[in-house]
């Protein structure tokens, strides 16, 4: 009798100590297939998550093991890319650099401790399946509270979903790298300019670029596409219901595969209070741009009772996402009117790439001194790093028309830096009644640069320059040493690289555990690039010192430098790469190796 | 004579073909391809003549080493002959940022005597939007011939598109079995208004075509009993796959 | 506003540091970006700073990040609440009493005060908020129904309530009031 009470006791407090032991962990399964893709405009073959693209949203707790099984239904290998979670090397699901892939009829187990929260999303790193559809994505609740109320949510993700397959897409960009680019300068805006500005001046601005063999239409890559929003068109009219006075939290998510989106809520304020699934300091915009592969979440509170409009166009206005947002069923919001005039891309994002394109050897040292994004600030005081003293407001845009022959070969002494030298210990007596609010320029975008976005309503338009760490993750320490990367790329040959090199030409960047790196990116071409690491935070400078923001994505517009930082943590390899898909396909992608830090066991296939 | 010469030009195809798969596996790159018919016509001439031509090309490769075929030719659909057939196989790399560079050989076998050559040239975007195809020849007879080609897509609209273009060919030395004289051989000026049907696969196009022969290159065709210049109105097909 | 009312403000600033209880070493700031024209005017009767006598009740008020411990306060009209306010937070929040209108107009206020470097996220400079902006403007807090705190600091804010107004109490750090940081004042 004794005995048993005594065994009984035991096996208890045996169970109770492998309860404790074990922390929670969740079991999803993912299915990868071949999907119809239905826009109600356009139909067409596609590949998605568990029969469906979009994916499903996974739903992890900070804290937990996840266990995700992936099953390959394709007949080509696949991969699944956690975007945005820290995670072992081997569960990043990068083929050659994490892992050999996923055989057709394979079922890979991801195992994920997840030690984050926030909005992050997950696709396919194989082939072209992402463009196709292959995407989903995951939110990550937090142990603790967040610092924004809500009273409910919704993901929003954004997708550029094309007819033609992605292997389609690249090999017509090879052939004709303007294939899919419908917006160029016609005989009409000829006319139009020689009437605004005379034909002398016309055809030498025309001349100008034809001199470069370069267009300023040149902004979107791939048009002729879908506008999906949480994978349906603006015909079938995504909707998230609300209570009016409620706080609605939308986590917007870019899962396209090149392009950029403006959105805005007509008639609501958004509060960004979440960046690449890190809060930022809430900041109230009209408007903010996102990126390729970037997250935002705002907090909304639409007070009235009607139906607002969700819209994203894109940042070269072919093509746009519609949605609403309604506090009854069956509710369409009003279309607002749609900002059809594309931008033009001007000299001043030409920067530093002055028609020997070429693989980025510009042979010129001199260069090294233009320095066209937004250095870091001393004054920790300056807040706010777009101020612009010199015009009150925003940088009016460079008129080039006139402009015959420039020579950019002389650009040495050309400093654009809004940053340097301006003394700022004499603020006091400054009369602020005439600076407009909101209406600076963007320090991101190159002084004078066409890509500058501007709020439909006039109002605020978000800038990275706005994003500060709600919480930063690491202390502000001096980086250790610096890498420069150019991102370069030849236009008419469809080839992207880094350095002017391409990936399977390139030695891996090699990195020290435990060493804080500091990335100066170079943009040597036309066009805006979201690049983005693998496995480890990139902390954006953004001139805020400790309060620099934390993301996994960030932008490069062209004409510009931009730095990141990272504290190298995470021992094994990792991608680092652009994440406009036919860029990154063609060269604009690099191997980072991390030497020294914790052995890392051979994690198997679920082992 | 003829049976070396087969051997040499099998040799250099040989060689050709295998080049490329080596080179593919060194670069590790991807590979593309495609085909183009930059003109796929029906010619309607001032004298009444029909004819049916066609220009294109088709590549397979990598970014650092492709293998271009490019075709040529016009039937004469009165006589039923063909009035030029020419097949060119080259390898071709890029040298600069805009060009480059080819080389291979080149086979016509139009109705007639047929001729071998060897090919170098280059092809690329001058400034100002100037598409340049420049080729050098060497025939098997050893006469030096060269070929310039340009074309300039002006955009009326985005779909609708102008396309003047201009070819020239000279000669070094006379080659009268082919009825080539020296000098500016011949040229051929078109303007043809295409329209982007779909996508940019199919776009129909109607255009003008005036082709001259000069100097002792026209002298030939006139002894012949040949017009050595005509105007054409042509409609046709650009294709791209 | 007449010479006695701004006497009897600094009377209270006075005795508000003086009950002051902190961890911190500096003395809190007062809401106001220093308009001594006082916000809301004559048209809303916003109430006015009470007198420690005259106070029946104390409601303790936490500030976190970014939010109060309390979505809703039921006063008494004509009543004199006691608030005792502690920043429990990483960042500098305020406590203020006012009309929406008032909050909104406050929040431009803060936002220009951040952009100057007087406000940080988890600091307040106190020589920038006091500097001359021009025109004998400042950006002093000194307002009686509000209180600004740094992380770890206390205050306390003495009001006797209006008889009947729709009034909100709120942080006006920039992003604070559209995260949540914000609640209603229910006049029985």
């Amino acid at each position: 009798m004794k005995q048993r009470i005594v065994l009984r006791a035991l096996l208890g407090a045996l169970g109770t100590v492998m309860l404790s032991a074990t922390s929670f962990a969740a079991t999803y399964d993912l299915t990868v297939d071949y999907v119809e893709i239905d826009t109600g405009t356009m139909k067409t073959g596609g590949i998605g998550y568990n029969g469906s693209s979009p994916g499903p949203t996974l739903r992890f707790k900070e804290g937990e093991d996840v266990v995700i099984n992936v099953t390959n239904n394709l007949d080509e290998a696949t991969s699944t890319h956690w975007h945005g979670l820290i995670l072992p090397y081997q569960m990043d699901g990068v083929p050659g650099i994490s892992f050999p892939g996923i055989e057709p009829g394979e079922t890979f187990t991801y195992r994920i401790p997840v030690s984050q929260s926030g909005t992050y999303w997950f696709h396919s790193h194989s082939g072209f399946q992402e463009p196709d559809g292959a995407y989903g994505s995951i939110i990550i609740e937090p142990q603790k509270r967040e610092p924004f109320k809500f009273d409910r949510e919704y993901v929003v993700v954004l997708k550029d979903k094309h007819p033609h397959s992605g292997e389609r897409i690249l090999r017509n960009l090879k052939m004709m790298p303007d294939y899919y680019n419908r917006n160029q300068r016609s005989l009409g805006d000829f006319i139009m300019d020689v009437r605004k500005n005379g034909l002398g001046a016309t055809l030498s601005e025309r001349a100008d670029w034809g001199a470069m063999r370069m267009m300023p239409t040149d902004i979107e890559d791939v048009q002729g596409f879908v506008g999906l929003i949480n994978g349906m068109s603006p015909e079938q009219n995504w909707t998230g219901l609300f209570h009016p006075e409620e706080r609605v939290r939308l986590r917007f998510i870019n899962a396209s595969a090149m392009t950029y989106f403006d959105v805005r809520i007509p008639g609501l304020e958004m509060t960004v209070v979440q960046a690449d699934g890190n809060n930022v300091q809430p900041v109230k915009v009209d408007e903010f741009r996102i990126a390729v592969a970037e997250t935002y979440d705002v907090i909304v509170q639409p007070k009235d009772d009607k139906a607002y409009a969700i819209m994203a166009e894109s940042m070269g206005r072919s093509g746009y996402g519609f949605g609403t947002l309604a506090p009854h069923e069956g509710m369409r919001a009003e279309m607002p009117e749609l900002r059809k005039e594309a931008p033009l891309l001007t000299m001043a994002d030409m920067g530093m790439n002055h028609g020997d394109m070429g693989h980025g050897d510009m042979g010129k040292g001199d260069m090294a001194g233009m320095d066209h994004g937004a250095a870091p600030s001393d004054n920790p005081a300056m807040g706010n790093a777009a101020m612009d003293h010199g015009s009150g407001g925003s940088m009016p845009g460079m008129d080039h028309s006139g402009m015959a022959g420039m020579d950019h070969s002389n650009m040495t002494a050309m400093d654009h830096s809004k940053m340097a030298g301006m003394d700022h210990s004499n603020m006091a007596g400054m009369d602020h009644s005439a600076m407009a609010m909101g209406n600076r320029a963007d320090p991101f975008y190159a002084a004078g640069s066409g890509l500058t976005p501007k709020a439909a309503n006039g109002g605020k338009f978000l800038s990275y320059a706005d994003l500060k760490a709600q919480k930063p993750l690491y202390a502000d320490r001096p980086a250790t040493r610096e890498i420069e990367l150019r991102l370069t790329g030849n236009m008419e040959r469809y080839s992207w690289s880094i350095n002017g090199v391409k990936y399977e030409d390139a030695e891996p960047i090699r990195l020290k555990y435990g060493e804080r790196v500091r990335f100066k990116f170079v943009n040597e071409t036309m066009m805006s690039h979201p690049m983005h690491l693998h496995g480890m935070w990139s902390i954006l400078d953004t001139g805020q010192g400790k309060w620099n923001p934390v993301k996994h994505t960030i932008n490069i517009n062209p004409g510009t430098t931009v730095y990141s930082e990272t504290e190298v943590d995470e021992p094994g390899q990792w991608a680092f790469h652009c994440h406009l898909s036919y860029h990154m396909a063609t060269g604009m992608f690099r191997k980072v190796v991390v030497e020294g830090g914790p052995a890392v066991a051979t994690l198997k296939n679920g082992n | 004579m003829k049976r070396y010469d087969l051997m040499m030009k099998g040799g250099f195809v040989a060689m050709v073909m295998a080049a490329v798969p080596g080179a593919g596996q060194a670069a590790e790159g991807r590979t593309y391809y495609g085909f183009q018919a930059e003109q796929f016509e029906y010619r309607l001439g001032d004298e009444n003549e029909k004819r049916l031509v066609w220009d294109a090309d088709a590549f397979w490769g990598t970014d650092e080493l492709k293998l271009r075929w490019q075709g040529e030719g016009e039937r004469d659909l009165d006589a039923d002959i063909n009035e030029g057939f020419e097949n060119r196989l080259v390898l071709q790399t890029p040298i600069s940022d805009f060009f480059d560079a080819k080389a291979g050989i080149r086979l016509d076998t139009p109705t007639g005597t047929d001729r071998w050559y060897g090919t170098v040239g280059i092809m690329g975007l001058a400034p100002q939007w100037i598409e340049v195809d420049a080729d050098l020849f060497v025939s098997e007879t050893g006469d030096g011939s060269a070929r310039l080609d340009l074309e300039y897509e002006g955009l009326i609209t985005n779909r609708v598109i102008l396309t003047p273009s201009i070819e020239l060919n000279a000669a070094f030395s006379e080659d009268r079995e082919i009825e080539v004289g020296t000098g500016i051989s011949s040229a051929e000026i078109g303007l043809r208004l295409s329209y982007d049907l779909i996508d940019r696969s199919v776009a129909p196009y109607i255009g003008v075509s005036y082709e001259r022969k000069f100097g002792d290159t026209a002298d030939f065709a006139k002894e012949d009993g040949e017009d050595f210049e005509a105007t054409y109105i042509v409609t046709g097909l650009r294709l791209m796959f | 506003m007449p010479s006695f009312k701004k006497s009897l403000i600094r009377h209270i600033a006075a005795s508000t540091v003086l009950l002051s209880t902190f961890a911190g070493m500096q003395a809190p700031a007062f809401a106001g970006a220093g308009h001594s024209g006082g916000h809301g005017g004559a048209a809303t009767d916003i109430g006015a700073p009470g007198q420690l006598s005259d106070v029946r009740r104390t409601i303790r008020i936490v500030m976190e990040d970014n939010f109060f411990d309390q979505e809703k306060i039921i006063v008494r009209a004509g009543e004199t609440v006691r608030f005792m306010i502690e920043n429990k937070g990483e960042f500098v929040h305020e406590f203020n009493i006012g009309t929406a209108a008032m909050h909104a107009d406050h929040q431009k206020e803060m936002f220009m005060m951040m952009e100057h470097g007087a406000l940080e996220a988890d600091k307040i400079n106190m020589a920038m908020m006091e500097m001359d902006m021009g025109n004998g403007m400042t950006m002093k807090h000194d307002d009686p129904n509000s209180v600004l705190l740094e992380p770890g600091q206390s205050a306390e804010v003495i009001w006797t309530f209006p008889k009947d107004t729709e009034l909100e109490f709120a942080c006006n750090v920039p992003g604070h009031y559209e995260s949540g940081m914000m609640g209603k004042i229910r006049l029985q």
